[in-house]
């Protein structure tokens, strides 16, 4: 395999790994915020907000493969 | 019975178009690149002042129509005000309430007039940013139409979230004093050993707080970009107008998703934004 391969299977092999935990997390994660707003809808507000921000902090994970990705195919 | 034969007569009409669809070979294939529409090509050259290049290229134009319609409807609406909102007015009221109730309100705990101007303005600057990059505007090479979005640049959220970044710690050191707040990021009662691994370990987190929210902004708007670019271009890629047919039914649900995700990003921009300078001002220990 030459070099340029096996950058482009790098790329696709780490986006592709890379996105498995955000996706698991992210499942789990809004899974539960739509439980406990089915439980106590008076605080659905609440909840939403802080939903947001854990995915914010949950989807980085996905990008930092996606940026390595990128620098694989683009830069490296 | 005159409906049925007129829906069968539809039906037919469709199929047929398919077929000839089908049946015509694509066009000519040109060479498409989807990095290349992210590649950023000087339009008005300018001397560069030592490492800063000040030639003006798309992001920078794109920057600036944002910034213009931000100041002609912040001026509009200041100008309009009723009490009675019309329909636009309301519009604006429902962002701004969001802004207010939504993302300061909800997370910071002090100091929610001082920091209500900095965080909604980048809420809005963010958004309009990201919801003009889903209009085509000529700024593309030779003044073709193109997508861009100058959040698509990570230049541009770097510096985003440098503002966040210095805003936290000039608002931590403010409210608390300089050697409190720097204390005030590990618990006092950890016995002093631990309690600098904790600062060091604090330090680097502070740092890839940087990275991850303008990474996080940039990735998201690139991925989307690339995404409807390529879906755009599927009649170049496959040659084939029903294979490019059936993909643009596919852009229009990705283009309405990428919307979503404007709105989306925006909000968790503002609001990590909140959450940072909320923590520093009122620390925990």
């Amino acid at each position: 395999m030459d070099a340029e391969s096996a950058k482009l299977l790098a790329a696709g092999i780490s986006m592709g790994v890379g996105s498995l935990g955000p996706a698991l997390g992210l499942g789990m994660l809004i899974s539960k915020a739509l439980e406990s707003i089915a439980r106590q809808p008076e605080v659905s507000g609440d909840i939403r907000t802080n939903m947001f921000i854990g995915i914010g902090v949950t989807e980085a994970v996905a990008l930092y493969a996606f940026v390595i990705a990128l620098i694989l195919i683009f830069v490296a | 019975m005159n409906r049925r034969l007129v829906l069968v007569a539809y039906l037919l009409v469709g199929l047929v178009a398919l077929a000839v669809l089908a049946i015509i070979p694509g066009g000519e294939r040109e060479e498409f690149d989807v990095a290349h529409e992210f590649e950023l090509q000087p339009i008005v050259e300018l001397p560069s002042i030592g490492p800063v290049d000040l030639s003006i290229n798309k992001a920078v134009v794109y920057l600036w129509v944002t910034t213009a319609i931000l100041v002609v409807l912040a001026v509009v609406i200041a100008r309009s005000i009723k009490p009675v909102p019309s329909r636009f007015q309301y519009m604006m009221e429902t962002i701004y309430d969001l802004a207010r109730n939504g993302i300061v309100g909800s997370v910071m705990k002090s100091g929610q007039v001082t920091w209500f101007p900095y965080i909604a303005g980048a809420f809005f600057f963010v958004l309009v940013s990201n919801l003009i990059g889903l209009v085509p505007l000529p700024f593309a090479e030779h003044n073709q139409f193109g997508f861009y979005a100058a959040t698509a640049n990570l230049y541009v959220t770097l510096a985003l979230a440098l503002c966040t970044f210095l805003f936290t710690h000039y608002a931590g050191i403010r409210k608390n004093g300089f050697f409190r707040y720097f204390a005030g990021w590990a618990p006092s009662s950890a016995p002093p050993v631990l309690r600098q691994l904790i600062l060091v370990i604090h330090a680097v987190s502070e740092a890839f707080r940087l990275v991850s929210l303008s990474v996080r902004l940039f990735a998201n708007m690139l991925a989307g970009h690339a995404i409807l670019g390529v879906f755009f271009a599927m009649a170049l890629i496959f040659q084939s107008y029903l294979a490019a047919l059936a993909l643009q039914m596919g852009s229009v649900l990705i283009y309405l998703f990428e919307i979503f995700v404007a709105f989306i990003q925006a909000f968790i921009f503002a609001i990590l934004s909140a959450v940072y300078i909320g923590g520093a001002l009122d620390q925990e220990h």
